[in-house]
């Protein structure tokens, strides 16, 4: 019973109940949705289930960055420009002899392991630089951010001098597009980022510094935690990871596109963590939820394409379910409900609000 | 503004007050751009007055939508809806008129009830919900956005007397020669946008400085707690001021309808970011409590200033006017920044 008590006022699960609706929906209406099949050709599993996890990739990649960031009390609105950037110079490094644009190579100019590195770390250093403007200058995350969500497209352009370049060279494909232990590789990467960032949180005591300087920054500062270095390393860490979610971006189109890619992303990303049940005010984050509120976003995206629903309505969809979980998990409704439930208990908003 | 404060106090001393060196700051800035790209481009016609309208015509519905804006950020809030409502707004036009064949007015209440709706909604969510403002308005932001496109994915032109002749009415510049008034060459002109976004401006600039309201909104941004304590109508300020900026988002899609003559789903996305760094870039503070109309008005003139520089340079590709925006806004936080650290400091030694 008490333990019944403790998990309806997680925020966590109005997310899973949240999702398994949608699914529920998707199976009503299409009973073979859940149906997943081996490719022995291409040594994949293929279904929705796994195209749903493996299309929500970036953001799950971006948003375990995100969730650090929007624990310490900030937000990165740049994620999206700096997937751009990433994808662009990948393919810059890998085509950089190009003279004709659009003619698919399957060679690379520059050693692999260059056209891999520098992208991420160059956005490492964007997002340390978003980092520096945010802890040392004190300056509005919103903002400062907003700096190089600006100016990082235009940066991505120039990079490429506004063409579009296409490639065919295997390796670098198979970051987006390729499998392995039968699964697609975005779903491992992600895998790997997921764990990394829970393992580094959990296993070090950043994830409690930065719980800590979300909920009070000065506190934590008096308290000798250094504050700065907790919120710089939030920051580069999403912008690395950003990169990260860009390389996967142009390997699955193969080819870069400085407009488009991650378009909205800082959007989603943000959304996935909030819908996970992290305070957009700081504080305690859960890593989990965003894993969760990544994949429900791709879950609507899915249910509107699977069912031939104009695809630009998803935005109302989106609206919607956004309303509802925003709804469910405010602090006067959740307020509301345990009182009902557990009246004199009135703990809820405290554990999670701080 | 300004002449409000000027009658209080002697001219000069309260012109001097610290608190407008933001607005000062935008104003030297905007005049060192213009009067560069005036010597360097002057005889390529940037220093006409042609091309000086022009930046006001081009930009006039950015214009107007900052005049909210500007008052959300002054409560410490912030609104990512105002280009999608400003689409749909376009979109509810070119529909209800072309397609359904609405009277346009009827068109503009309706899309006036739609936008100024949302707004008063996103505001009572964010007050009595405790949700994020930018969670909110990123909400009302997709269902703006999904609503217009479930109307119609396909641009739709408007084609309306009314409308036409709104969108063709002209004042042209003119002077006095040989005693008859004639044009001025090149011609320059300004249209009903242009009104509009000098009318809000005034408007806003007067809310702001001469209501109970304004100082409300002031009040808020600088401290929401103590202006309840002080027991100020909080939450009434707060859900009006998101159901005036959806006003302001209504008029700018007005004028934007009026600008391009048509409805189209895809169309201002992004429009939000250009809104609210030309308010920043005005000096309004994002923390809120902080900030003026007339501010806002040279810093949606100096973001215009960049498009138009690097068309006249004519050799620069136009990404570089989203490095330089970018840049700008660096330079205006920068700047906010020392204001706020100069001004603790001094009233840290004012306490001792």
């Amino acid at each position: 019973m008490k333990r019944r008590e403790s998990i309806f006022k997680s925020k966590l699960i109005w997310a899973i109940i949240a999702e398994i609706l949608i699914l529920l929906v998707c199976l009503l209406m299409r009973p073979d949705f859940f149906k997943i099949e081996y490719q022995p050709q291409t040594h994949m599993w293929y279904g929705s289930l796994i195209d749903i996890i493996n299309r929500s990739a970036e953001i799950t990649i971006i948003a375990m960055g995100m969730t650090l960031v929007i624990a310490t009390g900030g937000t990165d609105l740049s994620v999206g420009a700096l997937v751009a950037v990433a994808g662009a110079l990948a393919l810059k490094l890998l085509r950089w002899d190009v003279t004709v644009y659009n003619t698919p190579g399957d060679y690379t100019v520059q050693p692999f392991i260059l056209v891999l590195f520098v992208p991420m770390l160059v956005c490492l250093a964007m997002g340390m630089f978003n980092g520096v403007l945010i802890a040392k200058f004190k300056m509005q995350p919103i903002i400062a951010t907003l700096v190089l969500m600006v100016a990082g497209r235009g940066i991505a352009q120039i990079a490429t001098n506004g063409k579009q370049f296409t490639t065919l060279y295997a390796p670098f494909r198979f970051i987006g597009q390729g499998s392995l232990l039968a699964l697609p590789m975005p779903i491992i990467i992600s895998a790997v980022a997921v764990l990394g960032v829970s393992l580094f949180t959990r296993l070090t005591s950043y994830g409690m510094f930065i719980e800590s300087v979300g909920i009070n920054r000065n506190a934590s500062r008096v308290s000798g935690i250094k504050s700065d270095t907790i919120i710089l390393i939030a920051y580069a860490l999403t912008g690395f990871l950003s990169g990260v979610a860009g390389l996967i971006y142009a390997s699955r189109i193969s080819s870069c596109d400085s407009n488009n890619a991650g378009l909205n992303y800082e959007l989603d990303a943000i959304l996935a963590v909030v819908i996970g049940g992290t305070n957009m005010s700081g504080g305690k984050f859960s890593l989990a939820g965003t894993v969760v509120g990544s994949i429900i976003i791709r879950t609507i995206t899915t249910f509107v394409y699977y069912f031939g629903i104009v695809s630009e309505s998803i935005m109302a969809f989106k609206a919607l379910i956004i309303a509802v979980v925003i709804v469910l998990q405010s602090e006067p409704v959740r307020k509301w409900m345990s009182s009902r439930k557990n009246t004199g208990a009135d703990r809820i908003g405290g554990g999670v609000h701080a | 503004m300004l002449n409000a404060q000027r009658r209080r106090r002697s001219p000069l001393s309260s012109l001097a007050n610290p608190k407008y060196i933001m607005v000062y700051a935008t104003i030297g800035i905007f005049l060192l751009i213009y009067l560069a790209g005036a010597a360097a481009y002057g005889s390529k016609g940037f220093r006409s007055v042609r091309t000086f309208m022009l930046m006001f015509i081009d930009n006039a519905y950015i214009g107007i939508s900052a005049v909210g804006m500007t008052m959300v950020l002054i409560t410490g809030g912030i609104d990512l809806s105002v280009g999608a409502v400003a689409s749909l707004t376009g979109m509810i036009i070119a529909y209800g008129n072309s397609v359904l064949g609405v009277h346009p007015l009827m068109c503009i209440a309706i899309a006036l009830v739609v936008g100024v709706g949302l707004g008063l909604t996103m505001g009572a969510m964010i007050q009595y919900l405790n949700v994020p403002p930018f969670i909110a308005t990123l909400a009302g932001m997709f269902l703006a956005r999904g609503v217009t496109s479930l109307i119609s994915r396909e641009s739709i032109s408007i084609s309306n007397s009314m409308i036409d002749a709104w969108a063709g009415w002209k004042k042209y510049f003119v002077k006095l020669q040989d005693g008859e008034w004639v044009k001025i060459k090149p011609v320059a002109y300004i249209n009903l946008n242009v009104v509009l976004f000098l009318v809000m401006i005034v408007l806003g600039a007067l809310i702001l400085q001469r209501t109970r309201f304004g100082r409300n909104v002031y009040a808020i941004g600088g401290s929401e707690q103590s202006a309840k304590l002080m027991g100020l109508p909080v939450a009434r300020t707060k859900i009006l001021v998101y159901g005036f900026n959806g006003l302001c988002s209504v008029l700018a899609g007005l004028a934007y309808a009026l600008y391009v003559k048509s409805g189209w789903n895809l169309a201002l996305q992004g429009a939000e970011l250009d809104v609210i760094s030309a308010a920043v870039i005005g000096g309004v503070l994002l923390t809120g409590g902080a900030g003026y109309m007339i501010g806002t008005l040279f810093g949606v003139m100096l973001k215009a200033t960049i498009p138009a520089l690097i068309t006249f340079n004519g050799s620069l590709s136009s990404w570089w006017g989203k490095i330089a925006t970018g840049a700008l806004l660096l330079i205006f936080i920068g700047l906010q920044r020392i204001v706020v650290v100069s001004t603790e400091r001094r009233s840290k030694q004012g306490g001792k």
